[in-house]
């Protein structure tokens, strides 16, 4: 009795392993499958900080930056510029034009993204 | 048995609200829109009022489910001694919890606004951030960042069937008793109709989770490692488990911690959902945005039944930024905006706030601001995310809202502090004499005095934030304020950049009168009863009497204030200037140029002004702009083609030719160190002989507060009088330069009227102050109007003459006025004829009467203009080498002996 309840335990788990497997496979493919390589956002080199969506493009001293929206400590999207500070509207970690921590609870900088402007200067392709 | 299946419980109430939930969310999925939730919803609640209600019914039945889920559990632990479920169920249980949890963040995620996209974002990252499982588990759970499909099947679908699975499986009923479902069903029919689930308005920069995460973010505040807050969730689970399953000291260990958690958590939900702000900083309920950055969460209007409005016309209206807005239902065909203000692009809310999803005018009017711009609500209206937050950030940091420098000076006059450039700002005055002053009567020309009525910009007009200078009636707009019939108003005045002299009339026809002078205009003490019957008079404000004096030539031609003064002067820089010429960065040289001039590439613009300038000018791709020297900011209004300088006046379009100085101007001999206005101001100014007291039985005025008060200051004026301006001298740490100076405070202020102390000393001052008149004339004013004018010298008016007896030159000077007995020089002298005077002189720590020796060196010149004509070919070459001419003078040509 013990036995066969072992074996179908063991079984249950090995089918539920199976399913948990199949399941991660098939949502990393389809992520891959659906992914955007890369974004075309209109480039306004007037501008010191753009939001745009995802992304932040930071036009300074002649160069353009492209950071990633998504605040380092949890995620949400950055869409205020304060002072000379990008604002986090969640928990109020705060960033400079370099992208770096100014105030937590974030403390890892803005990730980069890599971007390339467009030959006619008018676009930025962003994740190229 | 029989009993205690009809006995009402929170489980059983819970049960009740399970199934409200289902049949309101199924009832809510027809109206729902899965492509764009925020729209559908606030559509729903704008065009549909008993989808509206259904959305409320199933807000709130979950939310009673929630909270009778949680409280059935604490019944249990309460009244049970043991709960002793088998393992296999007391793990779906707490699993149920979790899932109970994820049904209703995937609900608050489906309205799509603000707080739901934040809300997303972090689930999102914490599930990404589980080890091995956490990116296929966060794409599981949320799909695609552009989709609400997976949320929306998770929602109705997946953790709703195993919400039902396990409650029956604990309860072993399907259905509540029969009364808990009437009475939980009606109840929650009159909560729904009176309160609304919550919208943001995506205007509020406060966003925040549901209530019942709210002391989460609480914690995830303080962590650096946000995905350790997961443990917490895992550690309550298992405490659930073991408390439903477990025995003896386990179990009440596990219960008593849940209590400590719930207690602990609860204090956490209150600090979120009460002391926290936009961008989670503390707030107090006593705080001016309180109402504004927390309680936005809580504007929950009332289902009606009967809109105010047509709903086709609600249907007809657009959708803005995303959103349904139900004022576009009623004010219907405003018009008389500029493109970028359109209701159409910006709905109304974004100026004028009020709730966008009540349907009733009382309800969407609630918390309305009728007049946006005003700073006290600038950052609500004019400041939002979307449009000018930079700049309502940088308003008040300028003068025209610190109001730095006539504060500093006035409580310098008032012998309350040494040095008049500390900076100041007119929100913190105190109670002190010289404060009282201001408030009485100086200080109502600040842009954050509220403007409170609405009506055109005019003589009158003071403050209004914004609005001050970029508030613009139509003639019919005008028409329909006068007529106020009680109908819809529907010409609505422009915000617009055309910013005219008017705009700035109101207060800069005061104190230094720069905006008459400009135009010609001086002020006289005239009554309005005196006033003679000419074009050469003129009556503002109903009472002050102005004679015509010299214009501006900049005037002349056309110019108007904006043609010369840009926006980060006019909105401040971000920098908190002492006084109104440090802030002030336009130059006469930087326009007026005679080498190189100084550029910036359109392309190379910052975005404020490439934005005005497009708005202005249209496409200015590839032109090179003039920069100013002392801030390096664009002058967007000019341009560099062909070695020529070009203007454009900003409001008219006019287009002309910048002219270089003269060569006499640009010589770097004599001279080099006389500002441009020294020589070229043709008139300024100037009072004499005020005296001020404190009248505790006149009815005066608070400036600050807006209401009448009995007991003020009163001023008692002298004389005004327009004429050539005095010079001084005004040392930097870069350059001494010779600037044009007017007689700012010659006073006496009775200290005692106030402090009621008798010992108070009446306070005298003969300071000057620098001015910048605006009265420029092409021609720069004569050699002998500085070189012998006792005026020019800071002598007063008076005689002044070279006297030449025996062969030895000697200067006289008799004045006009009698010596005034606290200081004894004449009323309207700044110096001591031949003396130097040093201690307090002037309203700046940098600015100097000419001393002893560069009085002497002046009237040498002086001496010789006596017999020379300025134009003469001697006293030409005397420009340029002039020690050299001295040295070699003839006999004839008695200089001044100074002993």
């Amino acid at each position: 009795m013990n036995d066969r309840r072992t074996f179908l335990k063991i079984a249950i788990a090995g089918i539920v392993a199976f399913f948990v497997f199949v399941w991660n496979k098939l949502t990393l493919n389809h992520i891959e499958a659906t992914q955007q390589n890369t974004s075309v956002v209109p480039l306004n080199k007037n501008k010191e900080v753009t939001f745009a969506d995802r992304f932040i493009i930071v036009n300074q001293n002649n160069s353009t930056t492209v950071f990633s929206a998504h605040c380092t400590h949890l995620g949400c999207k950055i869409d205020k510029y304060e002072g000379d500070r990008l604002v986090c509207p969640c928990h109020g970690s705060e960033y400079n034009l370099q992208g770096e921590v100014m105030k937590g609870p974030a403390y890892k900088n803005l990730n980069v993204i890599p971007s390339q402007i467009s030959d006619d200067g008018k676009n930025i392709i962003i994740g190229a | 048995m029989g009993q205690k299946k009809n006995k009402t419980t929170f489980g059983t109430l819970a049960l009740a609200m399970f199934w409200l939930v289902v049949f309101s969310g199924v009832a809510l999925a027809i109206p729902f829109d899965v492509k764009d939730p925020y729209l559908s919803i606030s559509n729903i609640m704008v065009v549909n009022p008993w989808a509206s209600l259904t959305r409320n019914y199933h807000y709130w039945s979950s939310q009673f489910f929630l909270i009778f889920s949680l409280i059935h559990f604490y019944e249990h632990y309460h009244y049970k001694e043991k709960i002793g479920l088998k393992k296999g169920i007391s793990f779906r249980l707490s699993l149920a919890v979790l899932i109970i949890f994820l049904a209703m963040i995937t609900g608050f995620l489906l309205k799509g606004d603000a707080d739901s996209q934040q809300a997303r974002q972090i689930l999102q990252t914490l599930s990404e951030r589980l080890p091995l499982i956490g990116k296929s588990l966060a794409f599981s759970l949320l799909g695609d960042p552009e989709s609400y499909q997976l949320i929306y099947v998770h929602h109705i679908a997946t953790f709703t069937v195993f919400i039902a699975i396990a409650m029956v499986e604990h309860g072993r009923k399907f259905w509540p008793p029969a009364l808990d479902f009437v009475a939980s069903a009606a109840g929650l029919f009159i909560l729904s109709y009176l309160l609304s689930a919550p919208l943001h308005d995506n205007l509020n920069p406060a966003v925040k989770g549901p209530w019942y995460f709210v002391g989460f973010q609480e914690i995830l505040h303080w962590l650096r490692h946000p995905e350790w807050s997961l443990l917490i969730f895992l550690a309550v689970l298992v405490l659930v488990y073991l408390a439903n399953s477990a025995k003896d000291k386990t179990m009440f260990l596990s219960k008593r911690s849940l209590l400590i958690f719930v207690g602990l958590y609860s204090v956490l939900t209150i600090i979120g959902l009460f002391f926290r702000g936009q961008n989670w900083k503390w707030t107090t309920p006593w705080s001016q945005e309180y109402k504004f950055e927390v309680l936005h969460n809580f504007r929950t209007p009332s289902v009606n039944f009967s809109p105010d409005f047509e709903l086709n016309e609600a249907i007809a209206s657009p959708a803005i930024q995303g959103r349904k807005e139900s004022c576009l239902a009623c004010h219907t065909g405003t018009h008389g905006f500029t493109d970028s203000h359109r209701p159409e692009a910006i709905g109304c809310i974004s100026c004028h706030a009020g709730n966008p999803f009540a349907t009733g005018k009382e309800q969407s009017h609630r918390n309305m601001i009728l007049i946006p711009g005003n700073l006290s609500t600038a950052k609500q209206s004019c400041g939002t995310t979307q449009c000018h937050p930079q700049i309502t950030e940088r308003v008040p940091t300028g003068l025209m809202a610190t109001l730095s420098g006539m504060i500093s000076v006035n409580r310098f006059v008032f012998n309350e502090q040494d040095n008049p450039d500390e900076p100041a700002h007119v929100s913190q005055l105190g109670n002190s004499a010289a404060d009282e002053h201001l408030r009485n009567l100086c200080v109502r020309c600040h842009l954050g005095n509220p403007k409170t009525e609405p009506g055109p910009v005019n003589e009158f007009s003071r403050g209004g934030g914004c609005l001050a200078c970029h508030l613009n009636y139509s003639p019919q707009a005008e028409k329909e304020l006068a007529e106020n019939n009680g109908e819809m108003m529907q010409a609505h005045p422009e915000v617009s950049l055309k910013i005219t002299n008017n705009h700035c009339f109101g207060c800069h026809s005061r104190s230094g009168r720069i905006a008459t002078n400009y135009e010609g205009w001086h002020e006289t003490t005239l009554t309005k009863e005196e006033m003679p019957d000419s074009a050469n008079y003129r009556l503002i404000e109903g009472e002050r009497v102005f004679v015509k004096k010299q214009e501006d030539v900049h005037h002349k031609l056309g110019l108007e204030c904006i043609d010369c003064h840009h926006s980060y002067e006019l909105m401040g820089d971000g920098n908190h200037y002492a006084h109104q010429e440090n802030q002030q960065d336009v130059q006469c040289s930087d326009c007026h140029i005679d080498d190189e001039p100084r550029t910036i590439a359109a392309e190379n613009l910052d975005n404020e002004s490439a934005i005005i300038a497009a708005l202005r000018f249209g496409n200015i791709a590839g032109k090179k702009l003039l920069l100013t020297e002392k801030h390096k900011r664009a002058l967007i209004n000019t341009y560099v083609e062909n070695d020529s300088v070009y203007f454009i006046t900003k409001n008219s379009g006019v287009k002309m030719t910048m002219r270089a100085p003269a060569a006499v101007c640009s010589r770097n001999e004599a001279h080099s160190s006389l500002t441009c206005s020294s020589c070229h101001t043709s008139w300024a100014p100037t009072c004499i002989g005020c005296h001020n007291a404190y009248d505790v039985n006149e009815r005066g005025y608070n400036m600050i507060e807006n209401h009448e008060q009995k007991g003020t200051w009163v001023e008692y004026i002298g004389q005004y009088e327009a004429k050539l301006p005095t010079l001084g001298v005004r040392k930097s740490k870069d350059k001494t330069e010779v600037v044009p100076v007017i007689p700012g405070m010659i006073m006496t202020i009775d200290l005692k009227s106030y402090t009621g102390n008798e010992n108070d000393p009446e306070i005298f001052h003969r300071l000057y102050a620098p001015a910048s008149p605006h009265t420029t004339s092409a021609k720069g004013r004569s050699c002998v109007s500085c070189h012998n004018d006792p005026v020019a010298l800071g002598y007063g008016e008076g005689d002044l003459n070279y006297i030449i007896t025996n062969g030895k030159g000697k200067w006289e000077f008799n004045s006009k006025y009698a010596a005034d007995p606290h200081d004894g020089l004449p009323a309207d002298a700044w110096i001591d004829f031949m003396k130097t005077r040093t201690e307090k002189v002037a309203t700046r720590s940098d600015l100097f009467p000419f001393d002893e020796q560069q009085q002497q060196r002046i009237l040498t010149v002086g001496a010789c203009l006596t017999c020379h004509d300025e134009n003469s070919a001697v006293m030409q070459k005397s420009l340029n080498h002039f020690d050299e001419l001295l040295k070699n003078r003839s006999s004839k040509c008695i200089v001044p002996e100074w002993k």
